[in-house]
């Protein structure tokens, strides 16, 4: 292993700064603690204090916790609704007492078995997701959950009939309980690192906005099948934990449609997205009806008025009367703020993959482009080339095809013929993420950010590519993703500071001004360590102050960083006044390009953006 | 033959459901899980008035959609209406929870004893094709054909109905036209109301008895009509109902598969997913 010594040395680098890291491992092993002594204290000490019921009842309510916590990632963080949850519950319940009333084996691998089969499953359920999004992906998980319960689960090899599993678990009640608990802390633990590493911040930016996520290289496919995997293993351990507590399942109960509906309710009562308000809700949907024997009939008219109102009112779930968090004051709009510091102020990553030398003097070469929407031609047979160190512009009127091309060469749209080339190399085949991996940033004219994340959220998204660690490592924060995501913070920590936004650092980026957001926006791209920079429209949004200020950092990012730049701008002065040369589109077609004084004075130009009547 | 014959007829029922899932996703890009459930809650207005209080079958059925209609207008204005700028997730939780009070409230007032309808219409009936429809069935038939065409009629002839749709497109722009977007609501989620009841009042009779939760296959057959319709047509809804119906029967009457039990339940959810990952938009729906 040669990795050995550096992954020591990670260990000892990991000591040193004990301010972030220790809170957390000293809580959660108070919690651990806590949960074996107490059951087992309680037990030995009074004995009587709890019964059988007691125990299941507390097992099943853990179960459930768990459950919520699986769908809170589906939902919550990723947005990919399941309303078939209780299937994938279910395959780690029949998984694990095959596993242990069949084959024999010990509980703790009938429930690792029970794991690893929900995962599978629930990837298979993913699959559709890359396709169908809101009611027709529910509908699809809904008969999931139906064909488990009425087709493969009452199938002979499963259930032997309808007399279903039996899950068997060798251990008293109280040390059961402790499992449970145990279990339960570590799922927190992981859904904890999932929300801090590059995982949690991809899931959301993937349910918020695909191009956005792609522009900052992240794969949507993987994301999206990777929520579902990772969601179904912790489905699969509720659900074996489930059995295990129940000790007996069949394919009526306890994993029906009406399980999956509960489920989504506890994530939408308790709050989307919030994992303590989600397992309390779960704690008290279990344990409160179960603890108050003989509940009326009437009460349940209550409960379902309750839900209604809950989630009518609250629409954001009741985490928000958990916690005492604030809700920040809608940003500070002020304009006079709008300028963008210095760039080389800001911590610029390096570039850390190996990239192919450049095997041409141009890093971008667009030849021929044709792009086709329906029976127009947005790019008709463009061609383009952007030396490396230059700043290039790109100009014409509105619906020139600009942006189209802009979108073609980050891999938005597909073109229908000609090549693009960067660094030599063919890339026109390759996703949007995949490109933005070479080194290919862009900026959106509607502001390319992951708008409901903060400030702060944004900048570690943006290093997405530049994180060295898997998702295992991720998972279980391990010491390279634990360093790597230290950098991470600090390095945003300095480039908030940079840009001068630490009152605005934990803002929602929605609530800040256009011309801050384009600002963060800009900061954020440097923050991927391009080699090519696509600006589109840098300026509009930008106070005139603020546009001006922009010409000496479009040459900082030029001179001073040695990045190269394709700029789409509108603002004419701003474009003869940095570009080292540019191009000039009408139509979908190239009818112009040259040296800036050249292009300024050039017919063409000026009939396409005044029309020809004004020259004549 | 004698499989279209019934399925024609339990197929037209479900219309109504997928017509009344459609609207409300039209209007409002949720699922009414509640859709058929409001119905037979109503329903027991029918048997208050029929049978305790001795009235006429037809005013029986008004009191029941009466009741639904009141409970449509009710949930929109008390739950929905606050809900304009919630998740779609989030409403679709709040109709979980009418469809919950649905059922609570029938298990509280009505469980444990079975209640009994008379038909709509006790005697007489026609064979065809060799098949005999009563004369429920045929109502049945006709109220659904009526109401398909009145719907149509409206929706498309009204000020009110051409704003009803203008609204589904795009709530903004043509809120910014003048329509009346609390009205259109509260229309929607009234009229989803009285097409349960109208479900359930017909489907009645072929079920026999009116108990908590005795109508679940209705919204099964309804949403996979309506989904098989396209989600965003109420043309679609009735197609889509027609030709569910008729793969039901056909099903039950001509294929039993032992090594998969519930084979009918299965091969119900196989068309859901074919149409759904082969065509999305249904049969006569747009992509969204």
């Amino acid at each position: 292993m040669a990795d050995g010594a550096g992954s020591l040395q990670r260990v000892q680098g990991v000591a040193a700064p004990p301010h972030r890291i220790s809170p957390r491992v000293g809580n959660a092993a108070t919690a651990a603690l806590l949960f074996v002594a107490l059951p087992l204290l309680t037990s030995h000490a009074m004995p009587r204090l709890l019964q059988q019921h007691d125990y299941l009842n507390l097992d099943v309510g853990v179960a459930l916790a768990v459950a919520a916590v699986s769908l809170n990632l589906l939902l919550g963080y990723a947005g990919q609704i399941s309303l078939g949850h209780a299937g994938l519950l279910a395959s780690g319940a029949f998984a694990s007492g095959i596993a242990t009333s069949r084959w024999h084996l010990p509980m703790a691998l009938g429930m690792l078995f029970g794991v690893v089969v929900a995962a599978a499953v629930s990837f298979v359920v993913g699959l559709p997701a890359l396709r169908l999004r809101g009611l027709y992906l529910a509908i699809v998980t809904v008969i999931f959950g139906l064909v488990m319960q009425y087709s493969v689960l009452e199938g002979s090899f499963f259930s032997s009939g309808s007399a279903g599993v039996t899950l068997p678990r060798g251990i008293d009640n109280a040390t059961y309980l402790v499992v449970c608990l145990l279990l339960l802390l570590l799922v927190w633990v992981i859904d904890v690192n999932i929300v801090r590493t590059r995982l949690g911040r991809a899931f959301r930016t993937v349910r918020e906005n695909e191009a956005v996520a792609q522009s900052f290289g992240i794969n949507v496919t993987r994301y999206k099948l990777l929520a579902f995997v990772v969601s179904g293993a912790m489905a699969g351990l509720a659900g074996a934990m489930f059995g295990h507590a129940i000790l007996h399942v069949n394919n009526e109960k306890p994993f029906d449609l009406s399980l999956s509906l509960t489920l989504v309710i506890l994530v939408i009562v308790g709050g989307a997205g919030r994992r303590l308000a989600v397992i309390i809700a779960a704690l008290i949907f279990w344990l409160l009806p179960s603890f108050i024997s003989g509940l009326h009939a009437w009460a349940y008219v209550l409960g379902a008025v309750g839900l209604m109102l809950t989630v009518s009112r609250h629409p954001e779930g009741i985490a928000d009367l958990l916690s005492h968090q604030r809700r920040p004051a809608v940003g500070a709009g002020d304009d006079d703020d709008d300028e963008l510091p210095a760039l080389p102020q800001l911590p610029v990553p390096d570039r850390p993959v190996t990239v192919d030398a450049l095997r041409s003097d141009n890093l971008l070469e667009v030849e021929d482009v044709v792009v086709r929407f329906g029976g127009l031609q947005a790019v008709d047979h463009a061609s383009l080339v952007v030396p490396a160190g230059k700043i290039i512009g790109l100009i014409g009127p509105n619906g020139a095809g600009k942006s189209t091309l802009f979108n073609a060469v980050s891999g938005l749209v597909r073109i229908d013929a000609g090549r693009i080339r960067y660094r030599g190399r063919e890339i026109q085949s390759l996703r949007s993420d995949e490109r933005a991996r070479l080194g290919i940033a862009r900026s959106f004219q509607q502001v390319g950010l992951a708008k409901d994340l903060s400030v702060r959220d944004n900048f570690l998204l943006a290093q997405h590519q530049l994180a060295p660690y898997g998702d295992i490592e991720a998972l279980l924060m391990l010491p390279r993703a634990a360093r790597t995501e230290r950098e991470f913070a600090t390095r945003t920590d300095q480039a908030i500071e940079a840009l001068g936004f630490q009152q605005l650092a934990d803002m929602p980026v929605r609530n800040l001004s256009g011309g801050q957001q384009r600002i963060v926006e800009i900061a954020c791209l440097l923050m991927t360590a391009p080699d090519l920079v696509m600006l589109d429209e840098p300026s509009a949004g930008m106070a005139p102050a603020a546009a001006e200020n922009l010409a000496a950092r479009l040459r900082d990012l030029r001179d001073a960083l040695g990045r190269t730049v394709l700029l789409i701008e509108h603002n004419v002065p701003l474009v003869l006044d940095t570009c080292d040369y540019v191009y000039v589109l009408d139509a979908g077609r190239l009818i112009a390009q040259g040296e800036p004084r050249d292009i300024s004075a050039d017919q063409k130009v000026i009939d396409a953006y005044f029309g020809a009547a004004v020259s004549a | 033959m004698q499989a279209i014959v019934l399925g024609l007829i339990g197929g037209s029922i479900y219309a109504l459901i997928a017509a009344g899932i459609t609207l409300v996703y039209k209007a409002s890009r949720v699922l009414n899980f509640a859709q058929a459930e409001v119905g037979t809650l109503s329903l027991y207005a029918t048997w208050w008035v029929t049978v305790k209080h001795h009235q006429p079958w037809i005013v029986g059925a008004l009191a029941s959609i009466g009741v639904a209609v009141a409970i449509g207008l009710l949930f929109e204005r008390v739950i929905i209406r606050p809900m304009l700028s919630a998740s779609r997730v989030t409403v679709a939780v709040a109709t979980i929870g009418l469809f919950s009070l649905m059922v609570a409230i029938e298990l509280a007032l009505f469980a444990g004893t079975i209640y009994i309808l008379p038909p709509p219409i006790a005697h007489g009936g026609v064979k065809i094709a060799g098949v005999f429809v009563s004369s429920s069935q045929w109502l049945a038939l006709g109220v659904v054909a009526v109401v398909a065409v009145g719907l149509a009629l409206f929706l498309r002839f009204t000020d009110f109905g051409l704003a009803v749709q203008a609204s589904a497109d795009d709530p903004v722009a043509a809120q910014l036209m003048g329509t009346p977007r609390g009205r259109i609501s509260a229309f929607t989620w009234g009229m989803s109301g009285a097409l349960s009841a109208v479900a359930v009042l017909l489907i009645e009779p072929t079920v026999g008895v009116l108990a908590p939760g005795a109508f679940a296959g209705l919204f099964i057959g309804g949403l996979t009509a309506a989904l098989v319709g396209g989600l965003t047509s109420l043309p679609g809804a009735f197609v889509g109902g027609l030709l569910v119906g008729i793969a039901e029967a056909e099903v039950k009457a001509h294929i039993t598969i032992n090594a998969i039990p519930s084979f009918q339940t299965t091969a119900m959810l196989v068309i859901v997913l074919a149409v759904l990952l082969l065509r999305p938009q249904g049969l006569l729906g747009r992509r969204a």
